[in-house]
């Protein structure tokens, strides 16, 4: 594989006007990837520099749907790494506590706070399509782009998605 | 249609993914089916559940981080002219070189939308530049159009009084507009989990911010002038404060700067 070209001063300007303005959504991705602030930022931040060396390589297609595929491959990569590495558990800081964090709990009230519960416990396997459908409204085409999956597979797991949180909810959603 | 069929449609139609023709006879299949239909409305529910949660912000801190790579990665620093209309994506027109004030008004603008909160609390640099992270962090804050300063004054003694009851100290407040550097005013930020004074001045078309708090050494010591990733910031010692000067200005413009604080204090002693 050869060298990506170093971004010179007007890539990174047109990076700007392109791809910052879904910072928010490779972010907010993230954090449904990782379901943990911290991290989310690293496996963000880390993306976002891959998405500049490799805009030499961006002809124009749908920004967010491109970045947001990075993101997704910055994580497995990251994750990939990591457990090669064999982090060794002392390490408290690095390790995911699962709970409430400060802006769970600032989300007004328990209901959203059961609703991200029960999306954050799915399998990220279907967590990740749900989230792609209902939090960036990806259409099944961008969505297949970004997981590099047939269409078929996006449905189906989009289908198991719901069904599982559907039961998760089954409360919230019982009432008429 | 049969029910199968039209099971198999619920999806796709929630997903706004029929084809128009196919829409129809769908919803004309609905009609006859309940079950489907019941099928639809959970969905429906579903999805609006799901989009009760808030939109996720990118902490100011990241941004702030990531500002501060792309400014290293373009290669030398832009020369100060002003700069040609941006040339249209795909355009085969030259580099146009860049203000500094207009590369970080733009990263500024970006900071507009955020409210103060400081999602990163837990976030430590690993190369030990979470002090320079939160000031270029606090500093784009600044840089923004929006609400530069949270008192605006060029009038020291409408500064210095804003202070009172906000922090638990009184900082120096002097106005340098003879030195080239007017004050603009004061804000409140958080350094390292401590709130602190910050004043803003401007110099030409750049905007300084200074921060300060009671020192904890004793002594004073010179000002240490960085560049860093296209930004000027100072660290030093004077009269029992430490403070800490960052502006997109160039570094000898920031020796001036601080050489005029340090001036002032004594004179204000």
């Amino acid at each position: 594989m050869s060298e990506a070209p170093k971004p010179d001063g007007q890539a990174v300007e047109r990076f700007r006007i392109v791809m910052l303005p879904h910072l928010d959504a490779a972010y907010g991705f993230a954090r449904w990837l990782t379901r943990d602030p911290i991290e989310a930022q690293d496996v963000a931040q880390e993306a976002m520099l891959r998405a500049l060396r490799y805009f030499h390589a961006f002809r124009g297609e749908e920004a967010r749907p491109w970045l947001l595929r990075i993101v997704r491959n910055t994580w497995t990569d990251m994750r990939t790494r990591r457990s090669l590495e064999k982090v060794p558990l002392d390490e408290a800081d690095d390790v995911v506590e699962p709970g409430p964090d400060p802006e769970q709990s600032a989300l007004a009230g328990d209901r959203r706070r059961e609703i991200a519960r029960a999306l954050a416990a799915l399998p990220e396997e279907v967590r990740e399509v749900l989230v792609l459908r209902e939090i960036e409204e990806l259409s099944y085409k961008q969505i297949a782009a970004v997981l590099d999956q047939p269409i078929g597979t996006v449905m189906s797991r989009l289908s198991r998605a719901r069904e599982k949180l559907a039961v998760a909810l089954g409360g919230r959603l019982g009432k008429e | 249609m049969d029910c199968p069929t039209c099971e198999a449609m619920v999806e796709p139609y929630l997903d706004g993914e029929l084809p128009a023709g196919e829409s129809v006879r769908f919803e004309a299949a609905l009609e006859a089916c309940p079950d489907c239909r019941g099928k639809l409305d959970r969905l429906r529910g579903l999805r609006s559940l799901i989009r009760e949660l808030p939109a996720e912000r990118a902490p100011d801190l990241m941004r702030a981080r990531l500002e501060r790579e792309l400014r290293a990665a373009i290669p030398a620093a832009a020369p100060l002219v002003e700069s040609a209309p941006s040339p249209t994506p795909g355009s085969a027109a030259t580099p146009s070189p860049r203000l500094w004030s207009r590369r970080s008004a733009m990263a500024a603008s970006l900071l507009v939308a955020l409210g103060a909160g400081w999602v990163g609390g837990r976030y430590t640099g690993q190369d030990g530049s979470r002090e320079t992270d939160e000031l270029l962090a606090g500093y784009l804050r600044v840089g923004l159009g929006d609400r530069p300063v949270d008192v605006a004054s060029s009038d020291q003694h409408t500064v210095k009084p804003w202070f009172a009851g906000r922090i638990d100290y009184a900082p120096p407040v002097y106005d340098l507009t003879s030195a080239g550097f007017p004050l603009l005013g004061g804000r409140l930020d958080v350094l390292e989990g401590r709130r602190i004074a910050v004043l803003v001045y401007r110099r030409n078309q750049h905007r300084l911010a200074l921060s300060l708090w009671p020192a904890t050494a004793s002594g004073d010591t010179a000002p240490v002038v960085s560049e860093q990733d296209g930004f000027a910031i100072a660290r030093w010692r004077h009269a029992g404060f430490e403070l800490r000067a960052i502006g997109d200005i160039a570094p000898k413009d920031m020796s001036v700067f601080a050489a005029s604080i340090d001036k002032a204090m004594e004179a204000g002693k």
